[in-house]
């Protein structure tokens, strides 16, 4: 049978098909953090003498809130440490750390066809590297951590093709929240969405890994991009530069249960306006006529208004969707020589990052235009730490969710790109790049 | 095993775990003190949970519990008492997460839920997997077979550790 490039994984990875079409799938790699993995290695260590499967195949870090924000983030903290101390697990203490799904590819932790988990739902970000990468609850990161497997349903693939190649001013933000409307925010529930087509292809391993971050926006089980010569390249860069490892792709003639083809030609620069990533449009449009009644009402907005016209209180540049050092480029493109008119937030994806923008002298653009430039952390993504939202206020952000409080209880987010993060920082309300650029000309 | 009680309706899809359980609340090391912060990132949240007093089952609509991967929903959901949810849909993470920790999963059509927001009181009897809302007649739903066993007694890292010899010779003849 022709097979999907994650059928050949799935498959390589099954140990055991169990009742109800269930399988015992096998973990290469898990990843651990501090706000999901202490309930789960304390049930290990009180209930099954400690005993872990491999502690090898676990990596641990503080990303969340780093450092920790009051004692009881500390004790998270202090609790995955000294875990990982005793377990002999490779672990990233603040200083050296990084969201995880920033610092793990880019240490070289991952390599094409590995099976990774995480108690983190943005864990499909690694599909970007060819493996198979998905988010799971603390329960499950346990059992992968005890025995080495989770027991999963097999997914059904969708493939999704983006075909042609992206407009200058579209970014891999735009195309994720593009591929999110077009499916719909559950379109991808039950299913792995297969990224391919010269859109993609044509995309360098960071923008290939804010792609796939926003599989599971789409309720998808994770996102996954054949492995190619970029792909081999960007880990041959990393610390770790791994090596044995063996591209797969999809066989030509596989079958997909869904496939949907996106013009990758037709791509704007989006801003979403409601309360789920899918409920975005174009910055250049307007709030459609046919927005959920209910979204509107929480984001104080209406029908037909000019998404350019909306003002902002704050604006964020981080998360795991956009926060590597390319994401910082396209910011500081925007922002040098320009001054920001709201409380702008710039957060590193690692310290890694950190330390290349500052090489580069990022954060000096950032600082000379009045933005907080600070240390790696998720930071006001969720709105645990780092420029919490007030309620009321809206925020332009590059992060990945726009719910209800998601960025603090009453606060308002809208997803974009970091350039247009950037411009709406400056400008004071939802903006485009390009206008950055006329208003530079119109004032020579 | 019978859940059983009053119902909160909840007549909206899309209910992520950031509506469930906020962020900031995710700061301890066990699975405590969730239940107080039950919904509190929902706009409407405590007054859905004031007027229902003492509900033990939800009924919403589809994508339930997508969003963040936090067990901390389904802790936050039992330490308020609940213990079932019945949707047309659930988010896959959520899903895993309810069976793990007891919160039974109920998936029927969308009709069938709709005429479910209506009951005051439904009685579940999870092995038999059939549902009657205030004594009406029994409606059929089907759990996952597997699963079933870890909502009705737990045990699920138990069963895996007892999976490790199958997985270490699987690994071994890789």
């Amino acid at each position: 049978m022709k097979r999907s490039l994650f059928d050949k994984i799935w498959d390589a990875h099954v140990v055991e098909e169990l009742p109800g079409g269930n399988a015992l799938v096998f973990m290469d790699l898990v990843v651990a953090h501090e706000i999901t993995t202490p309930p789960g290695a304390i049930a290990i260590e009180k209930e099954f003498g400690d005993k872990l499967y491999e502690p090898d195949r676990i990596v641990a870090m503080i990303d969340h809130v780093a450092p920790a924000k009051d004692a009881a983030t500390a004790l998270q903290a202090q609790t995955v440490r000294t875990w990982a101390k005793r377990q002999g697990i490779r672990f990233h203490d603040i200083g050296n750390n990084g969201i995880c799904h920033v610092l793990v590819p880019e240490r070289g932790y991952v390599t094409p066809g590995m099976s990774v988990c995480c108690g983190d739902s943005h864990t499909c970000t690694l599909g970007a590297l060819g493996a198979f990468a998905l988010g799971i609850g603390t329960t499950a990161q346990a059992g992968a951590m005890l025995a080495g497997c989770l027991i999963l349903q097999r997914p059904k693939v969708m493939r999704i093709e983006i075909t042609g190649e992206l407009p200058p001013d579209a970014t891999a933000k735009d195309l994720t929240l593009s591929v999110i409307a077009t499916i719909g925010f559950r379109g991808g529930t039950g299913y792995v969405l297969e990224y391919t087509g010269s859109a993609v292809r044509a995309l360098n391993m960071e923008q290939r890994m804010t792609l796939c971050n926003m599989a599971i926006e789409a309720g998808a089980t994770t996102g996954i991009i054949a492995a190619d010569a970029t792909t081999a390249a960007y880990l041959a860069a990393t610390p770790a530069a791994p090596t044995g490892w063996t591209p797969l792709q999809a066989d030509g003639d596989a079958e997909y249960a869904a496939t949907v083809t996106i013009d990758g030609s037709a791509i704007r620069p989006v801003v979403s306006w409601g309360t789920n990533p899918g409920e975005n449009s174009p910055v250049d449009g307007t709030v459609p006529f046919d927005a959920p009644a209910e979204s509107l009402a929480y984001m104080d907005l209406r029908p037909g208004q000019t998404l350019r016209s909306i003002a902002i209180d704050q604006a964020f540049i981080g998360s795991c969707t956009n926060s590597r050092i390319g994401d910082l480029r396209a910011a500081a493109a925007v922002l040098r020589g320009q001054q920001v008119s709201v409380p702008t937030i710039i957060t590193p994806g690692s310290q890694a990052v950190r330390r290349q923008a500052e090489r580069e002298g990022l954060h000096d653009i950032f600082q000379d235009a009045g933005a907080l430039w600070t240390h790696s952390s998720c930071g006001p993504c969720l709105g645990m730490s780092m420029g919490v939202l007030a309620a009321g206020t809206r925020c332009v952000s590059s992060s990945n969710r726009n719910f209800p409080g998601r960025m603090g209880d009453g606060g308002r987010v809208h997803l974009a790109a970091p350039a247009v993060v950037a411009a709406s920082a400056i400008l004071g309300r939802i903006a485009s790049p390009a206008e950055i650029v006329q208003r530079e000309v119109v004032l020579a | 095993m019978t859940v059983e009680g009053t119902v909160l309706p909840i007549p909206r899809a899309n209910i992520d775990t950031d509506q469930i359980i906020p962020a900031h609340y995710l700061t301890r090391i066990d699975a405590d003190g969730m239940g107080e912060h039950l919904f509190e990132g929902m706009p409407d949240g405590a007054d859905l949970l004031a007027r229902h007093p003492g509900a033990t089952v939800i009924v919403t609509g589809e994508n339930f519990g997508c969003g963040s991967s936090r067990e901390h929903a389904a802790w936050a959901l039992l330490g308020r008492g609940f213990r079932a949810v019945i949707a047309p849909s659930f988010a896959r993470i959520f899903h895993e997460n309810a069976y793990n920790n007891g919160v039974v999963p109920v998936i029927l059509p969308q009709e069938t839920v709709d005429e479910l927001m209506q009951a005051r009181t439904i009685s579940i009897d999870v092995a038999g997997e059939t549902l009657r809302a205030d004594g009406g007649e029994p409606i059929s739903f089907a759990l996952d077979p597997l699963r079933k066993q870890f909502v009705l007694g737990g045990g699920f890292l138990k069963y895996l550790d007892a999976k490790i010899p199958t997985v270490r010779a699987w690994e071994a003849a890789r």
